[in-house]
């Protein structure tokens, strides 16, 4: 079963699996840092995987289905923000809301525009979003199958790790986001305004749950699926709690999912125990992760009371 | 009730029914434009729930297991904490207590073997809802995505219980073994077919509601909610509370699955979450956390779905256009700010006229 192939393989799939989870981790950085906790996420994904297979699908044209995707995230994300911004409405309870509304929505929209109510594979012609070899590195042994040949969006992905840190440390708009996030009435004393703020983290937050649901509907699969995004929000949430909205330890946490993720799905081929147990790996761990992070944070915390290190 | 408190209440019933006419009138027009015989399909989704007896009896059925969740919910939302395991309590005590069912068989009467389902479908609600609860309280876990992962856990585990220990396979479907029949609730109300678990919904109603308003731990469990500042200085004990709560609120959710499947069920035959967890934070939305409106709200939502399920089966309409006016109800009753200006208008007006009546008071002794 281990030969160098198969660890090459799992790796690909690893890192593939991670694609989803690290942009919708760092779309919760993005909203963590500014003082909010986007528990959207899985709406907003489900929202753009919908609308980027459709506009491609209509228009023929994939970009511009990548774009209508991320559009669609942006406007979820500006939905949310004016329900509980401008309308002073609870958070959690906007996004349950949302999430609910996107859940139902998306199957919704979909019957109307194919007369399906499962996936829209039969009825929308297929667009993906290309895949890139890598030269010189694909020809590497193990390493070049894990690391080359993946779809474009998972590049940006890891790219988006960097991108989110440097507008997070390195900008003034990101410096007045963290401003907010850490005390909201010193920074409005200064003269920024927090209600904008509150609005751009949740568009960028939308900026990438789109590309998130672009990959997952027009990458990972070439169709959009009822559910398909299958508690990935979620999952990604976690993975910046559990870093603290850390943009780079959110990435690796993320990677730490898709592994679990890929685990799952490369023992249930070819194994004879229940299904059902494998397919609780990726939501156990996640589970198993955060009382972890929580136990290890709570006993340092206690340490520095007692005056320790 | 002080005039302010009157101003807020009845602001508080005209944004709700407000709100629900909004929602209920996209829905109409959502259905005229989408039909190709907008007259035929918005009759059929307005009057159609009422149109027979046996659909109304199946308002009120699905009204039940609403009330249930609501009132799980209640508890939640009281406390502040969107613990959302209800969903997945529902299914998984469905399926324990079929299991235990099945075991038992017809070896106990009926009144024992349902009182010992109940018990075991309330203790699973209970010990199920405790991990999210407990996971946020001792290791500042994330309530909502604590729970929705365990949700999702729950649902596979029923589903391998369902495969590997209670299958069925003589049917062509996968399902449980039959019930036996003695735990069965026979329906009520002749023509209409209620199940007899209306009776169950109806006392845990009014009980959550004396524990709510009439013993302490319902006192404290608001308090703990409404204002934790002042709870905390009045040396009320917050996690215990809070837990407390949650617990609770997990043994009702887990009723709900128990009458669910002895009201309505043949053999324990769910293969995906039924969703009722997620109706009952709607209906605890609608009825503010008050369990009395519960019931109310309950049948609201039951209506409206029922009425949704009619023209799915008459036209073209798809039963998940529910589900966004879902979202739109909760969102507008939730919001402060619908209709605060309306709020304050009017509290204002309450606070110049009293001040009015007590001046011109002060003149008449002068």
């Amino acid at each position: 079963m281990f030969t160098l192939e198969w660890i090459g393989n799992f790796g690909f799939s690893v890192l593939r699996l991670s694609t989803p989870l690290i942009y919708a981790g760092l779309a919760a950085v993005i909203s963590a840092k500014a003082g909010m906790m986007n528990m959207a996420l899985e709406g907003m994904m489900l929202v753009a995987a919908l609308a980027g297979v459709v506009v491609s699908g209509m228009t023929g044209n994939l970009w511009i289905g990548l774009a209508a995707a991320i559009l669609f995230g942006v406007i979820t994300g500006g939905v949310i923000a004016f329900a509980s911004i401008s309308g002073k409405t609870d958070l959690y309870l906007t996004c349950i809301a949302t999430n609910l509304a996107a859940a139902g929505g998306t199957v919704f929209a979909m019957y109307l525009l194919t007369g399906e109510k499962a996936t829209t594979s039969a009825a929308i012609r297929a667009y993906t979003i290309p895949s890139i070899t890598i030269p010189v590195i694909d020809k590497i042994p193990v390493i070049g199958p894990m690391i080359s040949g993946h779809n474009l969006l998972t590049y940006v992905a890891f790219f988006s790790i960097w991108a989110v840190w440097f507008f997070l440390k390195r900008t003034r708009l990101g410096l007045r986001l963290r401003a907010v996030g850490e005390n909201p009435t010193a920074a409005s004393s200064v003269g920024i305004s927090v209600k904008n703020i509150g609005y751009i983290s949740f568009l960028l937050s939308g900026v990438l749950c789109g590309l998130a649901g672009a990959f997952m509907s027009m990458g990972w699969v070439s169709f959009f699926m009822k559910g398909m995004i299958n508690g990935r929000g979620y999952i990604g949430l976690s993975a910046s709690n559990i870093a603290s909205a850390n943009p780079a330890g959110a990435g690796i946490v993320a990677v730490f999912f898709g592994f679990t993720d890929a685990l799952a799905t490369s023992l249930k081929s070819g194994s004879s125990f229940p299904s059902e147990f494998i397919e609780m790996i990726p939501y156990a761990s996640t589970m198993l992760a955060v009382v972890v992070i929580g136990i290890i944070r709570t006993n340092k915390a206690r340490k520095v009371a007692k005056g320790g290190h | 009730m002080n005039r302010t408190s009157k101003v807020e209440f009845t602001v508080e019933l005209v944004r709700i029914v407000t709100a629900v006419a909004i929602a209920y009138a996209v829905a109409l027009i959502t259905l005229f434009v989408i039909s190709d015989d907008p007259v035929y399909i918005i009759q059929q989704f307005v009057l159609g729930p009422f149109s027979s007896p046996r659909r109304i009896g199946s308002i009120i059925n699905l009204a039940i297991p609403f009330t249930f969740t609501g009132l799980c919910m209640c508890f939640m939302y009281a406390v502040n904490k969107f613990n959302l395991s209800g969903e997945g309590i529902f299914m998984i005590s469905g399926c324990v207590i079929s299991m235990v069912a099945l075991k038992l068989g017809n070896s106990l009467p009926a009144p024992i073997a349902i009182a010992v389902l109940f018990v075991v479908g309330a203790g699973v609600g209970a010990i199920i809802s405790g991990i999210p609860a407990i996971m946020e309280a001792k290791f500042k876990a994330n309530i909502v995505v604590a729970s929705l992962m365990l949700n999702n856990i729950l649902v596979f585990l029923a589903i391998y219980l369902l495969k590997y220990k209670m299958r069925d396979n003589t049917i062509g479907f996968l399902g449980s073994l039959p019930l036996p029949e003695v735990i069965k609730f026979p329906a009520v109300f002749g023509k209409m077919r209620v199940q007899a678990g209306i009776f169950v919904a109806v006392i845990a109603v009014i009980l959550v509601a004396l524990l709510f308003y009439k013993m302490v731990f319902g006192y404290k469990m608001r308090v703990v909610g409404n204002n934790p500042q002042f709870a905390k200085a009045s040396g009320i004990n917050m996690m215990g509370t809070i837990i407390g709560a949650q617990l609770v609120g997990g043994a009702i959710a887990g009723m709900g699955g128990t009458v669910e499947i002895l009201g309505n069920y043949d053999r324990f035959q769910w293969t995906a979450s039924t969703q009722h967890g997620f109706d009952g934070l709607m209906v605890a939305v609608l009825a503010r956390k008050n369990p009395l409106l519960v019931p109310v709200a309950a049948l609201l939502l039951a209506y409206i779905r029922i009425g949704a399920d009619v023209v799915n089966s008459k036209g073209d309409i798809p039963i998940e256009f529910i589900t966004i006016i879902q979202g739109i109800v909760i969102l507008m009753v939730a919001a402060d700010e619908f209709m605060g200006g309306f709020k304050k208008k009017l509290i204002y007006k309450a606070a110049a006229e009293e001040l009015a009546a007590k001046e011109k008071a002060a003149q008449k002794t002068a």
